[in-house]
């Protein structure tokens, strides 16, 4: 990890009002440290796509700063839109585009030359098993293949800030261990990973640092030792009963009550 | 190529490949409509009609014809190809690219734009070798149909980006632009109707286009040229001005 270097993501005082007058953040503010694993855990609508769009500029913040190594990412925000990639939670994919050609449009976007996006399309439609149906319509592919075509594109343009929201529901275990193969391989050469997930041993098990949020606000962050010892817990899954209010639901708790 | 050139070269290219990919939908279809409302107005009601201020009838609609094809083409593409984004969600990938308000708003607006000018010059070649059709004032002509092919493209963007499902596009397309556009004078000449109908038609703005066209085609026009030509300049551009603020404010497209 290099201190030196600024955040990989820095967000300061973040408010989200959407119009209807729901305060989906309320002065949010989150260090994350270029190349750490970073997890955001919260329940349902606690905040974290919202947080996600406002980075990615799929939401426009009400206030508040969001900083992507160092680049502005509200304003002038080409800079930071450079280095973040994206593989949102819905597989969001264009129906009349085939697989390759979402990687290369993806690369267009971005700027990248044709030579160099055949290049990388090669290189991620063989990792994630997907150069057999290179050709085929997006709308043909299983729900499996598509999760792999949407975490494909967000790396497409070799972005040093990953951005997993909810990247393993409903997926299949054989592609939940090759998508976490693959990100802990790229984590360690030195992509920034943001993660959320429901998957509470996930982030237990690849997380460096770890926050939870909850009715838009940060609730507490560390590692998940750090969290458990705030909770006075042993585990996260039961730091995070605590967050949520659900502590009767803690497997400890339950077997420590069994007769 | 710069970045920034790549990147609006692959935004427009994707507008471009999506209408290419369906091209019988979306290009055979117009030209085959436009071929039957030659074959109705010009074959067989034209041979009944006498000629209108001197030009053959069928002669005396193409030039409409031709408006009506670039005209409907750019619209339905890009409040189609918009809506359908939106729906998927597959628009967040543009979004949360790098491209700036107008480099989007430019690349949706430029698909319609193209198809449009694909389906007019096509309709164009097709009339030219059934009739014999002059070209009097390419001067105006050309600027003509640009600017009509871009007011439509805005207006195509414009209500892409406000709908929210797709009675709302079919209900401008059907309700709004085709009662316009038929209405405008396409098949008649507008100093021919009975009061009030030909003072109403003067209130309607594509009667202005269709006898700019209608000049630069055949050199008769029955609305000022210069006039009409500034006010559809000016309409163009407020358009493209308030879709370039709905983008930059990321109006429906960003939460």
């Amino acid at each position: 990890m290099n201190h030196a270097s600024p955040p990989a993501l820095e967000i300061a005082d973040l408010v989200k009002r959407y119009p209807t007058g729901t305060e989906a953040l309320r002065c949010v503010s989150l260090d994350i440290k270029a190349g750490e694993f970073f997890g955001l855990l919260g329940p349902n609508g606690a905040g974290k796509s919202t947080l996600i769009h406002c980075t990615t500029g799929l939401a426009q913040p009400t206030s508040g700063t969001i900083h992507v190594f160092g680049n502005d990412a509200v304003d002038h925000y080409e800079q930071a839109r450079l280095a973040v990639g994206l593989a949102p939670q819905e597989l969001n994919l264009d129906w009349f585009l085939t697989v390759e050609e979402t990687l290369d449009y993806h690369g267009g976007y971005f700027g990248m030359p044709r030579k160099e996006r055949k290049v990388r399309s090669a290189e991620l439609l063989e990792a994630f098993s997907l150069t057999d149906k290179r050709n085929e319509r997006n709308r043909t592919l299983s729900g499996g293949m598509k999760r792999r075509l949407v975490l494909a594109r967000a790396l497409m343009h070799r972005p040093r800030l990953l951005i997993l929201d909810e990247p393993t529901a409903g997926v299949d275990v054989e592609l939940r261990l090759e998508l976490w193969q693959y990100v802990q391989r790229i984590n360690s050469e030195g992509t920034t990973i943001l993660l959320t997930t429901h998957y509470l041993e996930e982030a237990d098990q690849l997380c460096d640092r770890i926050a939870f949020i909850n009715e838009g606000q940060i609730i507490a962050q560390g590692s998940s030792e750090e969290l458990a010892e705030t909770y006075g817990v042993t585990s996260l899954e039961d730091a995070y009963l605590g967050l949520v209010g659900r502590t009767e639901l803690s497997r400890a708790r339950i077997a420590a009550d069994a007769p | 190529m710069t970045s920034a050139q790549i990147r609006f070269f692959s935004l427009v290219r994707r507008e471009v490949s999506r209408f290419l990919k369906i091209k019988r939908q979306t290009v055979g279809a117009p030209l085959l409509e436009t071929f039957l409302y030659i074959s109705v107005f010009g074959a067989a009601l034209g041979s009944r009609i006498d000629e209108l201020h001197g030009i053959d009838y069928v002669v005396f609609v193409i030039p409409g014809l031709i408006m009506m094809a670039w005209a409907i083409n750019a619209f339905a593409n890009n409040s189609s190809s918009i809506l359908q984004q939106k729906f998927q969600r597959a628009i967040d990938d543009q979004l949360s690219s790098p491209a700036s308000p107008l480099e989007l708003q430019l690349a949706f607006s430029l698909g319609g734009f193209l198809r449009g000018m694909l389906v007019a010059t096509l309709t164009f070649v097709a009339a030219s070798v059934l009739v014999d059709l002059p070209v009097d004032h390419v001067l105006v002509l050309v600027p003509a149909l640009l600017l009509v092919g871009f007011f439509f493209a805005q207006l195509g963007v414009l209500v892409g980006v406000r709908a929210e499902q797709f009675d709302d596009v079919s209900f401008a397309q059907t309700f709004v632009l085709q009662p316009l556009i038929f209405l405008g004078g396409v098949f008649y000449s507008a100093s021919l109707l009975p009061e009030p109908f030909q003072t109403l038609t003067h209130f309607n703005p594509v009667y202005y286009m269709i006898n700019l066209v209608r000049y630069g085609f055949l050199g008769y026009s029955e609305a000022n040229v210069a006039l009409s030509l500034g006010l559809l300049f000016l309409a163009t551009f407020s358009l493209f001005a308030l879709n370039l603020r709905l983008f930059s404010k990321g109006y429906r497209l960003r939460a």
